[in-house]
């Protein structure tokens, strides 16, 4: 075990580190670097704030864990450097003497946690983890907002230069069987250019619309803390934003919160309010309630599903309507009722639903 | 907003905020509650805002936004309050110059809008006199037609917060638990467990780290009390809790809230913010060194999360399915804690037990229940809504009195309390009073208050297989017993409906509920069998009409009827086909049309459109469709015949 922590420590080259720790009681350090790196993390030790200050600046780490008292420069000071020097790393504040003070102190200057010692293993590594979770976003956030640079030169608009160059020649009358062979190789050339390009630019902007929405995640997950916890919480809001749980969005979850695929697919599995197929725009909910019930609900459910031309649990196929059918919308005072999107009807009839219908229609959809 | 330091504070807070409203010398309050908002009731209250504007009243006039009154029935309500309070019903945007001019700005009602007693042929103009309010004794919705949700002032002006300055200011946890232990306020969840007894086991828990946790995944199909409170009175929910907090010495709470209530949702985060604003949570509350928070948890649509421990692990991030029972929750729960559950309505009520002592709260109720208890009096009855009645009072007393009983002259057949865990009780047993004990033993349960009145339209068996299928698809499936005993259940019960029962379908019944009641992890299962039971044991002769004759009574059960025209009675007016949604009715010729048997969908759209004076269309027992026997049945046929 020895070996392998130092031979994982002397790998720890600059740029490579995970954690820097800042503590000068050297008993405690290596105990917690050791925990540090079989949680996964490559971590380096700091005597003192300079040098920890230093090796921040170098080696750019997504955690720094502090000790708030220090001969020389203390830990509020570190912090303050380290806001300034290093935005994009999370500081975590450790001490052995935790008052309500102090913890108010270091969350004023920017610590993102405060951790008392002697703590527990699976707290610290908890705390890192979802410190390392924030720093990536901070740095995904630096990235967003620096300038992109000019995209270099379109081939497709080379070749059409080409193409004008030589059809120029030909119209000049230049007129030789090599050239007439160039321009329709160009030519063709440009046309199958053009169609990868289109193909790319097709990819790419999907890829750009996935990047979109993990970025909508990650402001979800951060309102929560990555807290493993707020698992539910999440999905629910990742629901209401994209109207349905997308796979992409899943999976980023699960790698956000440490917490395995399966248990997310197994949650929103369970729960009704989840969806993992696409939902249309407008969501028709025919309440099932005992009250609607003895009102005459399956009547009106079928009334409505013919229609609208679905079955419960369906979507048409340019994804305007969902119906579905839920067991109490707690308005059984209306019995029955139906809710088309977020307004109730007490029973309508055939004619009334489909103004209603028609009604929605018209409204131009936002995210199109 | 400076906040509440000592006691005090509040009582001058509340002085100042009752001078500064007794400038206005009228109140118009619009119900917007959701029963109200389907109504229009917004746009009223947008309404009457411009009017008043325009008008120029707006200095002596003010408008209030109130949570649900209870009679959603009749919605939209507007109360005037002056000297009387003159309660509008079904008033609609057309009507509000009208009001202002009479009632606002002169002191006269108008006739048209007042609610009609259907037996007296008089109009009540002031709310004590409407049926409906006058048998009810409303101590925890009092408070939701006179205040504005979204205002913490509005809540502390009627006596808010009060409860809890008494408590922090002279009495000791102790204190607070043994008043509600005396009150013996008992858990309004459905189970009626002694809130008291649960609270002094999580007090007694050995462990500094103890939660409290407000139960609001009302998932009874037909229930919506809980709603009504934390969007019409989040305040009163959260005071109680936070006086549960000190009595337990709880130090965070939950409020559990279903997503299909995004207002309640709403009201309840607002109350929260309002409260931590005015230092009623947080460190220190009234200088004392009781410090408390809470935060609200989106629950996702599941009836089993209602369960406190499944809702513990819904909390913690997990399937909603409940763990064992074996360890209580009140010593190991919420992260492996000391966790205190209740349900929104015995929350509410612990505000009034501290105010008004133990010894006022159990002069209401009867031997074993104490206090008042809400019920969502829905289904065929005239006047739907929430009512709230002391312990005790009759079932026949709710549904007739209060509820004005069953609309278009139809005769009473049954009511059903206690949600799917409950049960459904014929009219002998309608003497019964309410109360825990009192329900459990003629074969239902209290519930958390669900009240579905039934008619002669209303047919037993399928109303047994809808909560089976409900039960059915609700079952987390963790135990055997529940999942496989349901799955049994509901084919019996749809065979029966389909008219293709057996012989001896309903032992097999009684069999299956015995086996589940026993076997079963969580109460979902245990009581599952309860609405099968009930209906066997008040109305097995409709059971074996289905089963014996193929007959549906109520003529209910869509595989046994069929809508037909009467040739005679129809005047081939059209209506019946322009509403048919599948184009199943034909035009024969000029002077008749008819039914296609083959297109129809039975969804009753015909039915219901055919004018009553013609009343042409009729449903008729459909002719009994003989299908081959497969399956498991076809080899028990076999198997029969060659014994024979």
């Amino acid at each position: 075990m020895e070996n392998m922590t130092e031979t994982t420590a002397e790998r720890a080259l600059p740029g490579q580190l995970d954690v820097v720790v800042i503590d000068d009681e050297e008993t405690f350090t290596e105990g917690l670097r050791q925990t540090l790196e079989m949680g996964g993390y490559r971590a380096a030790v700091a005597k003192n704030g300079e040098q920890g200050l230093n090796l921040v600046r170098s080696a750019h780490p997504g955690v720094v864990l502090v000790d708030l008292k220090m001969p020389g420069m203390n830990g509020i000071e570190v912090l303050g450097h380290l806001s300034s020097s290093a935005p994009c790393t999370v500081p975590i504040m450790v001490t052995g003497h935790g008052t309500m003070d102090s913890a108010v102190e270091s969350m004023k200057v920017g610590a993102f946690d405060f951790l008392t010692k002697p703590f527990d293993p699976e707290r610290l590594l908890e705390s890192v983890r979802r410190g390392m979770s924030l720093n990536v976003l901070r740095k995904e956030r630096v990235a967003a907002t620096e300038p992109v640079p000019a995209p270099p030169p379109d081939k497709n608009d080379l070749l059409l230069r080409g193409l004008e160059v030589l059809g120029e020649a030909y119209s000049l009358g230049l007129d030789n069987r090599q050239l007439f062979d160039d321009l329709a190789y160009l030519e063709s050339e440009a046309k199958y250019h053009a169609q990868s390009l289109g193909q790319i630019k097709q990819k790419e902007r999907a890829i750009l619309d996935i990047r979109d929405d993990l970025r909508d995640v990650d402001t979800i997950l951060e309102k929560y803390d990555f807290e493993k916890g707020a698992l539910i919480q999440v999905l629910l809001d990742a629901q209401e934003k994209f109207n349905w749980l997308p796979r992409h969005v899943l999976h980023w979850i699960s790698a956000r919160l440490n917490v395995t695929v399966k248990e997310i697919y197994t949650i929103a599995g369970f729960y009704e309010a989840f969806s993992l197929k696409p939902r249309g725009r407008h969501c028709v909910q025919v309440c099932t309630g005992t009250a609607c019930h003895v009102r005459g609900a399956s009547e009106m459910l079928s009334r409505v599903s013919a229609t609208l031309g679905l079955q419960p649990g369906q979507t048409d196929e340019d994804q305007q309507f969902s119906l579905s059918t839920v067991h109490c919308l707690g308005c059984c005072a209306l019995a029955p009722v139906v809710q088309v999107d977020k307004q109730y009807y007490h029973s309508p009839s055939r004619n009334k639903f489909e103004k209603i219908i028609k009604s929605l229609d018209k409204e131009v959809p936002q995210n199109v | 907003m400076s906040k509440l330091k000592i006691a005090a504070d509040l009582e001058s807070l509340r002085k100042n905020v009752i001078a500064q409203r007794e400038t206005k010398s009228k109140w118009v309050t619009v119900c917007t509650g959701t029963g109200c908002c389907a109504y229009g009731a917004e746009a009223l209250a947008d309404g009457f805002e411009e009017e008043i504007k325009k008008l120029g009243l707006s200095a002596t006039v003010g408008i209030r936004r109130t949570g649900c009154h209870g009679f959603c029935e009749r919605g939209p309500l507007v109360v005037i309050e002056s000297k009387g309070h003159t309660c509008y019903v079904g008033a609609q945007l057309k009507d509000v110059p009208l009001i202002v001019e009479k009632t606002v700005v002169g002191d006269e009602a108008v006739e048209r809008l007042l609610y009609l007693d259907g037996e007296t042929g008089k109009r009540a103009s002031n709310v004590e006199d409407i049926p409906f309010y006058k048998h009810q004794t409303r101590i925890l919705l009092k408070n939701n037609s006179l205040i504005d949700a979204s205002n913490i002032l509005d809540y502390i002006a009627v006596g808010g917060y009060s409860a809890l300055a008494k408590a922090l200011t002279g009495m000791s946890p102790v204190d607070v638990l043994n008043e509600v232990k005396e009150a013996n306020l008992r858990g309004r969840g459905g189970a009626g467990f002694p809130a008291g007894v649960k609270w002094e086991s999580a007090r007694k828990a050995l462990d500094s780290t103890k939660y409290v946790i407000v139960n609001a995944d009302e998932g009874d199909p037909g229930a919506y009390m809980d709603r009504s409170l934390l969007e019409g009175n989040p305040h009163s929910v959260l005071e109680g809790l936070i006086l549960g907090a000190y009595a337990i010495g709880a130090s965070q709470g939950f409020i559990y809230v279903r997503q299909e209530y995004p207002m309640a949702h709403k009201h309840a985060q607002k109350a929260i913010d309002q409260a931590r604003e005015y230092g009623l949570l947080g460190k220190h509350i009234f200088g004392s060194s009781f410090s408390f928070d809470v935060k609200i948890h989106r629950g996702a649509g599941a009836f089993v999360s209602g369960e406190s421990t499944a809702l513990i692990n819904a909390i913690e991030g997990h399937v909603g399915e409940p763990r064992p029972k074996y360890i209580h929750t009140t010593e190991k729960g919420l992260w492996g804690k000391p966790t205190c559950l209740n349900n929104v309505e015995t929350w509410a009520n612990v505000p009034f037990i501290i105010n008004r002592g133990a010894e006022w709260f159990r002069t209401m109720g009867t031997e074993s229940s104490k206090g008042t208890k809400i019920f969502s009096l829905v289904g065929k009855v005239n006047n739907t809504g929430l009512v709230e009645v002391p312990m005790g009072m009759s079932l026949r007393d709710i549904i007739f009195k209060i509820g004005g009983g069953l609309p278009e002259g139809k005769k009473f057949k049954a009511v059903q309390t206690g949600g799917p865990s409950g049960g459904v009780l014929p009219e002998s047993m309608l003497d019964t009073p309410v109360g825990f004990d009192e329900l459990t033993k003629v074969g239902s349960m209290m519930g958390s208050g669900g009240m579905i009145v039934m008619d002669q339209d209303t047919c037993m068996v399928d109303t047994a297989r809808y909560y089976i299928n409900f039960l059915a698809h609700e079952s987390c499936g963790k135990c055997i017993p529940c999942r496989e005993g349901l799955r049994q259940m509901l084919n019996i019960l749809n065979r029966i409906t389909a008219g293709e029962g057996r012989e001896g379908d309903l032992d097999l019944l009684e069999e299956l509920s015995e086996f589940m009641e026993m076997a079963s992890l969580c109460a979902l299962g245990q009581t599952a069998s309860n609405p099968v039971r009930s209906t066997i044991r008040y109305f097995r002769d409709e059971f074996e009409a289905h089963i014996r004759e193929k007959r549906c009574p109520a003529g209910v059960c869509t595989a046994l009827i069929a809508y037909e025209i009467d040739p005679v009675k129809c005047t081939a007016c059209g209506a019946c086909a322009k509403s048919c949604a599948v184009g199943a009715i034909e035009k024969v010729d000029s002077k008749t049309y008819r039914v296609d048997q083959e297109k129809c969908i039975k969804c009753g759209s015909c039915y219901s459109t055919c004018p009553d004076k013609w009343g042409a269309l009729v449903k008729v027992p459909a002719v009994p469709i003989t299908r081959p026997p497969v399956g498991l049945g076809a080899l028990c046929e076999v198997r029969s015949q060659c014994k024979n």
